[in-house]
């Protein structure tokens, strides 16, 4: 266990270190602050909904976290692989799985900041109504469930390249076609989607925790979509030995 | 994991292998990368105790070698043992037994050196003491005591490569695995490793790579020349002069007779007995005009050539025999055919 808390923190203090951490958690909290307060147009906002909830933010949070946190992660091995260091950490005593899961745990704990920084809006709904706060702490479970499924994601497509732009913008894809595309490529690919094919969209998933239902069967799902990036993570940095 | 990390740390310290024991045994190794073929057969042994070199030129297989020992890539086929233990069974306890630089030296430009040897301790298993402890030994023993708070980027080369050779050196290692330890340094800078280097090994197996014949002259035991994926020769300095010592490198430079052609007196050389072969090396015409060809001869002929110039009525104007230093056979071993 050990290496993989040395390598997290490793990870946290470098992207502390590096502005990216500091724009992406700016974006996150402006943006998710602004979708909260104003909504996407449409639908009520913030000071017309007469309603304490928090609904808004957690409709609008994953599209911010499907962007900020590729960026987060485009630097983790791949920067490694271009400086040569990756050479170094795989070669000391520790397996290519703790590497991968040191390296998402640092990608965690500024997800856990991001979040963190957003219960300025809880605070503002709280103390201005009686939200249902199983329904805030379900949201943030869910929220933490699909950030750490894109964090895996974007850890996975920085393992494939030595460049970070690459690995951004592959990372970004697949976590918007996680969350939404899915539903879209299968509505055009069927009339009526298969039920258990539509499972597979982060965003059907994810709807029950913002209304505070929390089912285990979709913490299974970003658990295990998570334990399969993680996977193909630690075989693509071993793909080293037979290329 | 700490408690065993330490152990282990303290049993591969107090070298349990007895002297002149192979302590790495690397057979018949191959590596192919796609369609080249970086290894083709490569077997050596590694004594404890002892500076190895690796030497040969850009290319021949010395880094992918020991990519392979330190488990960083895989080879195709072939076997390596370190201690006793299969790499391909155990990497992660031999990785534990080794120190290595990578060539280049990539290291976090970013970090601050004596962050980033904590980092290393701790990846390696140490506890905060230990590791504070450590580090402290390895920056008195290479030298960067002075530079512990900067940043790694900020460093000269020289730094960044003792501070290099800290993270590896932070385990206390059985054995150091060194990729071209004193490449891009300058001229007193090697001169310091290579000291460095030297000291290291009255407690360490150090296998070093380098393409630079003085250095592995200067500074190892032992010598395994590479070209092109195999090895060529294996032995120290002394063995591997004294493989080639029956061969006789003669300088000729000789002014033709009138009428006679540059072909017509190396045919003539070639006939003395005793030359192996005769070659045109070069044709020059200043201070005199002269033809200089190089013999391969089986004992020292310098007076025959001398006699048979006088003979032929050639002006002898230079007979030198090239000394078969390192440098010779090493030439020798790795000559494009």
């Amino acid at each position: 266990m050990k290496p993989i808390w040395t390598l997290a923190r490793r990870e946290m203090a470098a992207t502390f270190d590096s502005p990216i951490a500091y724009i992406a958690a700016t974006v996150f909290l402006v943006a998710t602050g602004l979708l909260f307060f104003f909504g996407l147009g449409g639908g009520d906002d913030y000071f017309t909904a007469r309603e304490a909830t928090l609904r808004p933010l957690f409709d609008f949070a994953p599209w911010v976290l499907a962007v900020i946190l590729p960026a987060v992660t485009m630097r983790l091995i791949a920067e490694e692989k271009k400086s040569g260091t990756l050479e170094l950490l795989v070669t000391m005593p520790v397996t290519d799985l703790q590497i991968v899961l040191g390296k998402l745990l640092g990608g965690i704990g500024f997800l856990v900041v991001a979040l963190a920084l957003t219960l300025v809006f809880p605070a503002l709904v709280l103390s201005i109504g009686q939200p249902d706060l199983g329904a805030i702490a379900g949201g943030y479970i869910g929220l933490f469930l699909v950030g750490t499924a894109f964090l895996s994601l974007g850890v996975m497509t920085s393992t494939w390249t030595h460049n970070q732009i690459v690995a951004f913008i592959v990372g970004l894809l697949l976590c918007v076609f996680f969350w939404t595309a899915t539903d879209a490529l299968l509505k055009t690919l069927f009339e009526q989607p298969p039920p258990a094919l539509q499972l597979l969209n982060f965003q059907t998933q994810f709807s029950d925790f913002a209304k505070g239902v929390l089912d285990l069967r979709s913490v299974l799902y970003f658990v295990s979509v998570t334990a399969v990036a993680v996977v193909a993570s630690t075989y693509s940095l071993q793909s080293r030995h037979w290329k | 994991m700490r408690g065993s990390a330490l152990e282990y740390d303290m049993t591969t310290s107090a070298s349990a292998t007895p002297a002149s024991a192979a302590v790495i045994q690397v057979r018949d190794l191959v590596k192919k990368y796609d369609i080249k073929l970086a290894l083709n057969g490569v077997s050596f042994d590694v004594r404890a105790g002892e500076i190895l070199g690796l030497l040969g030129p850009n290319g021949a297989g010395k880094s992918t070698s020991m990519k392979i020992l330190t488990s960083y890539v895989s080879a195709t086929s072939g076997q390596v043992t370190v201690d006793g233990m299969s790499l391909a069974d155990h990497p992660v306890a031999i990785r534990a037994m080794l120190g290595y630089l990578p060539e280049s030296t990539p290291l976090y430009h970013d970090m601050v050196v004596y962050d980033y040897l904590m980092y290393v301790g701790e990846m390696r298993g140490f506890d905060g003491a230990t590791c504070k402890r450590r580090l402290a030994e390895v920056a008195a023993t290479v030298g960067i005591r002075d530079v512990i708070g900067m940043t790694i980027g900020t460093l000269s080369k020289g730094y960044k490569q003792r501070v290099g050779l800290a993270q590896a050196l932070l385990h206390n290692p059985k054995i150091l695995i060194l990729d071209e330890p004193t490449s891009g340094l300058d001229p007193n800078q090697i001169v310091e490793i290579r000291n460095l280097i030297r000291e290291l090994g009255k407690n360490h197996t150090v296998i070093l790579s380098s393409h630079n014949l003085s250095e592995v002259r200067q500074i190892c035991d032992r010598i395994v020349i590479i070209h092109r994926g195999a090895v060529v020769a294996d032995g120290t300095v002394d063995e591997l002069e004294g493989k080639v010592a029956n061969t006789h490198r003669l300088v000729v430079s000789m002014a033709p007779a009138a009428g006679a052609q540059a072909e017509q007196v190396r045919l003539g050389l070639a006939a003395i007995p005793g030359v192996r072969s005769a070659v045109l090396s070069h044709h020059s015409s200043l201070p005199v005009e002269a033809d200089t060809y190089e013999l391969e001869a089986t004992t020292d002929i310098r007076p025959e050539i001398a006699r048979w110039a006088q003979s032929a009525g050639h002006g002898l104007v230079e007979l030198r025999r090239k000394s078969m230093d390192l440098e010779s056979i090493f030439q020798q071993l790795t000559h494009d055919a």
